[in-house]
């Protein structure tokens, strides 16, 4: 066992994944309790408190970029950097490159996080960080692009394993969306505010353009790549069709920067926009349940695992809630359902049936395989993975069906009219309505940020088992050579 | 020299060049011809930039981050219609860096609250909302009492008209707009002149109620009071909008 | 056929020709991907990547799935 470890450190740089699996524990964990006190916000106003820098208007920014682009991006370099290392058998090109990149993603979250407390915001959703933040960003990211291709180009066999394909459309997708979409003028050098370079109309397309491919690419290509590497790892057992990964990879690239649109059904966007968008969500189911088939009929043969094997439990429910929210979203935007569920809670409720359904349970998976092959230990305990387990999954599905009320619910209330013709409801009535539900989401986010406090003790204890394991081996060594 | 897919398998240079093919031309074909499909936004009369104090009002709105419960735009249903007004314009946005459409409505629509109430009812509403509306789970924000920095106001006009706001920062700008928007607009617009039209707006609106004191509450009434005003509709014959659809 | 390449190139057209273009090319790579035996094999034969380094506790089981 200690020989693998020394094997493992010394063929591949796992010192920069290790860092970046722990701060996305400790994002994950600061991210959804910001997230949860919002909710709670919203059920009791009082928890605003009067204080600028926790009001739901701020807070929601920092929920949001915590949870994606602390959480999910630090997994997301964590694991790359894994698979890339693993699949190509070769180290991480640059330790020092990789180590800047580490410091660099970790300094932007924190900064944005900070910046939009105090009141500083580009104001537009999921790239609220103003530019210096957005610069800082961009270096980070031509770094992790160098480093990634560099270590693909070190690879001890000809072809590219799929998941690294993913993983490379994620990096050049979420380059130009970051890119292009927070062009904006400095209102001074030393001044944190800027107006972004586009209005009206075409900046309510850049911006959804970018909103639903940090979705597409940031989301869901990247994380297929983890589900492409660590599924069939868990399993034991390859992939279940390696050409359908291939027709998944071009179609789901192709298809999803088309699809943008469909969040401004009904504004001020010309018709023609909106309906290529909606063409294209339905269309974008095929390769979606593509990929979700592939990756569950991976364990076609061997379902006892799912008995047995709490992580596969993580995985395979994950790769489930990828299909139901895929098939969810294109429902979403038809137009006609569109006309009731936009602006409602609904959105919000099949946002996070795809967040902590899709992304974090296919990550939480990954790391419970990924981090004891990190320290070279096992586990610290099997059970409190399943404990973990029940309380998220009991936690979504609270927040989902609470969500799935409130939204439509609201809908329908906001659509009434009585027999004279004239609106049933009153807004602030359809508010009194959402607090039951609002109640109801908070609980089910208390269950899931339960759940990472859980993960997050069972993480902690491996480490501390790890070097304790480390250190008995040392004092053998050491007592071997004072024999000697 | 025969092309196969093996090559794209084993050649990650051709892997990122064709990714980057396809994941471009979705954006591409969507997005670029609402720059030059003439149609996209309407002709329509009224609509301005905004005045220095409503920008400042503006900024505070975003700081706040209002735009993530309140959207700014009205879908031509008949309950929207009943409820806010006449559906949006992409006209009415089309000085608005960033946009504030909104994508949820845990609040109202705002994009036509402008006059429909009193300033006295949103200096209340706002300092404390459950002391006007007890439902409501908006939060207070007291802190808007406070006075309001405008010291760099021309600086942020000035960036605005980087974007392409049409404030004028010298004589020929400055004609350009007394012919586009009239006089007393094209006075608001100058850069010049933005500090003292600031502070003559809230001092003779006086939007917070207290005249001695320039707050942050007078440029957010401000912008609250002008938003969906510009376009006097009645003008207008109700299928010609739709030509633009 | 000139005027064929003239309707092709015609701006109103535009809808059809990208969607010949996109769909062609979409059943072009579904043909290459789904037919040969050799490229069968070749192609599936990378599934096998993840598990080609081999230091970890369940090897062998994938060792048995290796030789299958």
């Amino acid at each position: 066992m200690a020989q693998g470890a020394v094997l493992g450190t010394q063929q591949y740089n796992y010192a920069v994944i290790r860092k970046f699996s722990v701060m996305a524990l400790v994002w994950g964990l600061l991210g959804m309790a910001a997230g949860l006190y919002a909710a709670l916000e919203l059920a009791y106003p009082l928890l605003n408190m009067g204080i600028p820098e926790i009001t739901f208007g701020r807070l929601r920014p920092v929920h949001t970029t915590l949870v994606i682009f602390g959480f999910g991006g630090s997994a997301l370099f964590a694991t790359s950097y894994y698979v890339v290392q693993r699949t190509c058998q070769a180290r991480l090109y640059s330790d020092s490159l990789a180590t800047f990149t580490f410091w660099g993603w970790q300094s932007a979250v924190a900064l944005g996080a900070i910046s939009y407390m105090l009141g500083y915001t580009q104001a537009k959703e999921y790239a609220e960080f103003e530019w210096p933040i957005d610069l800082l960003i961009t270096v980070v990211w031509v770094a992790y692009f160098w480093v990634y291709v560099q270590t693909l180009k070190r690879r001890s066999q000809p072809h590219i394993y799929v998941a690294n394909w993913f993983y490379l459309a994620f990096i050049l997708a979420t380059a130009i969306l970051h890119i292009f979409n927070n062009i904006s003028v400095p209102v001074g050098m030393f001044t944190l505010k800027s107006y972004s370079m586009y209005s009206g109309v075409q900046d309510a397309m850049t911006q959804w353009w970018y909103g639903h491919n940090a979705v597409g690419f940031f989301l869901t290509a990247a994380f297929l790549g983890m589900m492409y590497y660590f599924v069939p790892k868990q399993a034991g057992r390859p992939v279940y069709s390696y050409r359908l990964s291939i027709i998944h990879f071009w179609a789901l690239s192709f298809l999803y920067m088309w699809v943008g649109a469909h969040h401004l059904h009904w504004t001020a966007l010309p018709d023609w926009t909106s309906t290529l968008a909606a063409t294209f969500s339905i269309m974008l189911l095929l390769p979606s349940w593509g990929g979700m088939i592939n990756g569950i009929m991976t364990l076609s043969g061997a379902w006892n695992k799912l008995r047995t094997d709490p992580i596969m439990l993580f995985l395979i429910t994950a790769l489930s809630f990828y299909g139901m929210s895929t098939f969810e979203g294109p429902l979403m935007s038809l137009k006609s359902v569109n006309a009731l569920s936009h602006y409602t809670d609904w959105t919000i409720g099949h946002v996070h049936s795809g967040a902590l359904g899709w992304v974090a349970m296919i990550s939480f998976g990954s790391f419970y395989h990924m981090i004891p092959r990190l320290y070279d230990t096992k586990l610290y305990s099997t059970r409190l993975v399943y404990v973990h387990f029940y309380l998220a999954t009991i936690g979504i599905v609270l927040y989902i069906t609470a969500m799935w009320v409130a939204g439509i619910g609201q809908g329908l209330l906001l659509r009434a009219f009585d027999d004279f013709g004239s609106l049933a409801y009153t807004f602030i009535e359809t508010v009194s309505f959402l607090h039951k539900p609002y109640v109801v989401r908070a609980l089910g986010g208390g269950f899931f940020v339960s759940g990472v406090l859980v993960m997050a003790y069972n993480i902690f204890m491996t480490i501390r088992q790890a070097s304790r394991e480390e250190a008995a081996i040392e004092a053998k060594l050491a007592a071997k050579l004072a024999r000697a | 020299m025969k092309f196969k897919h093996e090559s794209i398998e084993i050649n990650a240079g051709l892997l990122i060049a064709l990714t980057m093919v396809v994941i471009s031309i979705g954006g591409l074909v969507e997005i670029v011809p609402l720059y030059f499909i003439k149609d996209t936004v309407e002709q329509v009369d009224g609509v301005r930039p905004y005045t220095p104090l409503e920008l400042r009002g503006r900024d505070i709105y975003q700081r706040e981050g209002c735009y993530l419960c309140h959207s700014q735009m009205i879908r031509p249903f008949r309950d929207e219609q009943l409820r806010y007004g006449h559906y949006s314009l992409a006209a009415e946005s089309q000085y608005d860096h960033p946009f504030q459409w909104g994508s949820k409505r845990t609040g109202p629509d705002l994009a036509r609250v402008g006059e429909k109430y009193s300033n006295e009812w949103h200096v209340a509403h706002l300092i404390d909302p459950r002391a006007v509306v007890p439902e409501s789970i908006m939060p207070g924000y007291p802190w808007l009492m406070q006075p309001l920095d405008y010291a760099d106001v021309a600086d942020r006009m000035r960036a605005l008209k980087f974007a392409g706001v049409p404030y004028s920062e010298n004589q020929q700008e400055f004609d350009a707009n007394v012919e586009k928007f009239g006089p007393d607009v094209a006075n608001e617009l100058n850069i010049l002149r933005a500090e003292s039209n600031l502070v003559q707006q809230a001092q003779s609106a006086n939007y917070d109620g207290d005249r001695a004191k320039l707050t942050e509450m007078d440029a957010l009434v401000a912008y609250l009071q002008m938003l969906g005003t510009l376009v006097d509709f009645s003008k207008y014959d109700e299928g010609y909008f739709a030509e633009f659809r | 056929m000139i005027e064929m390449l003239q309707w092709l190139g015609r701006l109103e057209n535009s809808k059809i020709v990208a969607l010949l273009i996109f769909f062609v090319t979409f059943c072009g790579i579904l043909f290459y991907v789904f037919t040969g035996k050799q490229r069968k094999q070749r192609l599936e034969s990378y599934k096998y990547i993840p598990f080609a380094d081999e230091d970890d506790a369940e090897s062998d089981e994938t060792r048995k799935v290796d030789k299958r």
